[in-house]
């Protein structure tokens, strides 16, 4: 077996694990929203993004992944959620804080900020080694192999309008398939949001190099 | 509003930790074959999360929440 094919199935089965590790701690509302909710964000926004030339930033590399929806690989559909939850589970312990519970909210959220730049440096710099990522423009400020340094602002805002729509949504008071319904929805929201808050970046660093 | 946590068995709890794990060591394994190792930043800034995660655990007898 190819290594990165082998790399794709170990990720989707890690997932697993996490919304295993999810039903048994948060509840099953909780675990709907936020792995549903981020299956849709993760191939809606990833198919936008690699198909809407106008937005000018990157496709995936049809060489290296073997599993796609689309235009995207299907590893993105478990992307993105399995890397908010795991900032928001060591955020939570880190500060001792509960997002849902209301507990240092605030520090919950700017720690998975955090942990998410963080994790941006981890996983792009492994990107740039195949790469996974074709990026079709120039940037002024680059990291490891050419990649973006907007990729850790990208990851971090990310996390934020995840989290927040997250929070808003959890606590309606209706029933939770209207809840999850709701947030699955609501990616249509969360995407312009986060490619709006890309552009700032681009903007505010385009003066450079 | 009640949080919806449960305490889990020590498996289930260490979930995250097991998870960052095998894709920290996968990554920097890869990296590191490949001749393309950065230490500075593809492993430190998740590395801290990682100890910090630790130290909180060893330091503390009953965190409420997740773990």
């Amino acid at each position: 077996m190819d290594t990165f094919m082998a790399l794709e199935l170990i990720a989707l089965t890690l997932t697993g694990l996490l919304i295993w590790h999810s039903a048994c701690t948060r509840g099953t509302a909780f675990t709907w929203m936020f792995f549903l909710g981020g299956a849709f964000l993760g191939l809606l926004r990833e198919n936008v993004v690699a198909q809407v030339a106008a937005l000018n930033l990157y496709s995936y590399s049809p060489a290296t992944f073997h599993l796609w929806i689309g235009a995207a690989p299907l590893i993105l559909m478990v992307f993105w959620s399995y890397t908010i939850y795991l900032a928001l589970t060591f955020s939570e312990f880190i500060v001792s804080g509960d997002l849902i519970g209301g507990r240092r909210r605030v520090w919950v959220i700017l720690l998975s900020m955090v942990f998410m730049a963080s994790y941006a440096c981890l996983n792009e710099a492994f990107a740039s080694i195949y790469p996974m990522v074709l990026w079709k423009f120039k940037p002024a400020l680059t990291v490891w192999g050419g990649t973006p340094a907007m990729v850790l602002w990208g990851y971090a805002g990310m996390a934020l309008i995840f989290l927040l729509t997250l929070l808003l949504v959890y606590n309606l008071r209706i029933r939770t398939i209207y809840r999850v319904i709701i947030f699955c929805a609501s990616v249509i929201v969360m995407i312009p949001l986060h490619l709006l808050w890309i552009a700032v970046f681009r903007l505010a660093t385009s003066a450079i190099g | 509003m009640n949080s919806p946590y449960k305490k889990p068995n020590f498996f289930i709890r260490e979930i995250p930790l097991i998870v960052l794990l095998v894709f920290w060591v996968i990554y920097a394994g890869i990296e590191i074959i490949r001749d393309r190792f950065d230490l500075l930043t593809s492993i430190i800034p998740t590395g801290l999360f990682i100890a910090a995660y630790i130290i909180v655990r060893l330091t503390s007898k009953d965190q409420k929440g997740q773990g």
